[in-house]
């Protein structure tokens, strides 16, 4: 199960925690939403993320390309490498643009 | 709830062109030397091509001992002759191309079907006939077994499966890569097939062997995108991984449900097949 914890700090900020898999979308999408609001930039926290796989991850590059179009830039930090293998592997980066992860 | 609402991308572009939208088929036919008739393992045996004409490409390819490939005039589709052991697979395959509009990250049918022939023909990826499946089921010794039937039951058996590899010999490495793949299938059984499916971890004395078995209409590709459309999750990978991190994957679908098997290593085999 995934939670997600919004700070507002110099840009809003979602802590993720736990797996990212089919389950994650409307957590991750209403978070997004109410993080977004008028903000340039929205950063997800991966830190403590200790599963993805390609639903997590269709989620998270859905997200990225649907806030592009609304002027909002969201954005990774601290993706542990359980994360960044399968992003590598569904070429994540290509997908969602390389400003995308600040780390 | 406050806030601005994400909009869906404005603007879909179609690059679909008329008279192309036929539904994307994807069929497999068994050409054996001993048999009257081809066998079918996947679909139907309506094939673009007659019975003595498959049949001929399919004897050619087996002895010479081939991958054959052909563009079927008139029909946009492709058969693909993959011999292995005493017979010769015969893969159909139509999809549309350019079935895939702008701003959708998920994967084309056509690219999704390409896994799995390539899979097949570098002898990754087997499929099996009912009878085929029933003799597999009844190999090796189970060490455990559950019912996948959402989110929470599926994380429970991410987590049994890791800690049974663990004992089995699996090293961190490979037991995360084996749960990938189990998530990507049961998924699969979860968005595809019917809605659950039933996870059975098997001991094949030193490699372990995942079955997950759903119910559903078996695959089809027809609706292979679930009707979510593009904001849903699936990117359309889920094969394409589990082609690429198990050693050896077995299919059977058919209209009363899919199976699929993985069998797995405790350490990636040195030797590994051609491509």
């Amino acid at each position: 199960m995934l939670t997600a914890r919004l700070e507002q700090e110099a840009a809003p900020t979602i802590y993720l925690s736990g797996e990212m898999d089919l389950d994650c979308a409307d957590l991750l999408r209403e978070t997004v939403e109410r993080a977004a609001d008028g903000a340039e930039q929205v950063i997800l926290d991966f830190a403590d993320v200790t599963f993805i796989d390609s639903s997590g991850t269709g989620i998270f590059v859905r997200l990225c390309l649907d806030l592009q179009v609304t002027g909002t830039g969201l954005r990774a930090r601290n993706v542990p490498p359980v994360v960044a293998e399968v992003f590598d592997m569904l070429k994540v980066r290509a997908l969602v643009g390389e400003e995308t992860f600040l780390d | 709830m406050t806030g601005r609402p994400i909009r869906p991308l404005a603007e879909v572009t179609s690059l679909e062109i008329a008279g192309s939208s036929r539904p994307p088929t994807f069929k497999v036919l068994r050409y054996r030397a001993d048999a009257e008739e081809l066998e079918v393992v996947v679909g139907d045996d309506r094939l673009p091509l007659k019975p003595a004409d498959l049949t001929k490409l399919a004897r050619d390819a087996l002895a010479e001992r081939t991958f054959v490939a052909h563009t079927v005039p008139d029909d946009g589709g492709e058969l693909c002759f993959v011999p292995r052991d005493d017979h010769c697979d015969i893969l159909s395959i139509r999809a549309d191309v350019r079935r895939r509009h702008h701003g959708d990250h998920r994967r084309s049918p056509l690219e999704i079907l390409s896994d799995l022939a390539a899979a097949v023909a570098c002898g990754r990826l087997r499929f099996l006939t009912e009878a085929e499946l029933q003799a597999e089921v009844e190999r090796g010794s189970v060490v455990l077994s559950r019912p996948v039937t959402d989110s929470a039951t599926l994380a429970a058996a991410r987590s049994d499966v890791a800690d049974a590899l663990e004992e089995l010999g699996f090293p961190p490495e490979r037991r995360e890569e084996t749960i990938l793949c189990l998530s990507e299938a049961a998924t699969n059984a979860l968005v595809h097939g019917g809605g659950r499916g039933t996870l059975t971890l098997v001991d094949m004395d030193g490699r372990a062997r995942l079955l997950v078995a759903d119910a559903g209409p078996g695959l089809n590709f027809v609706n292979w995108q679930e009707p979510g459309g593009p904001s849903q999750a699936s990117m359309g990978y889920g094969y394409h991984i589990i082609l690429d991190h198990i050693d050896d994957v077995c299919l059977s679908t058919s209209p009363s449900g899919t199976t699929l098997i993985l069998d797995q290593h405790p350490r990636r085999p040195e030797v590994m097949s051609a491509c």
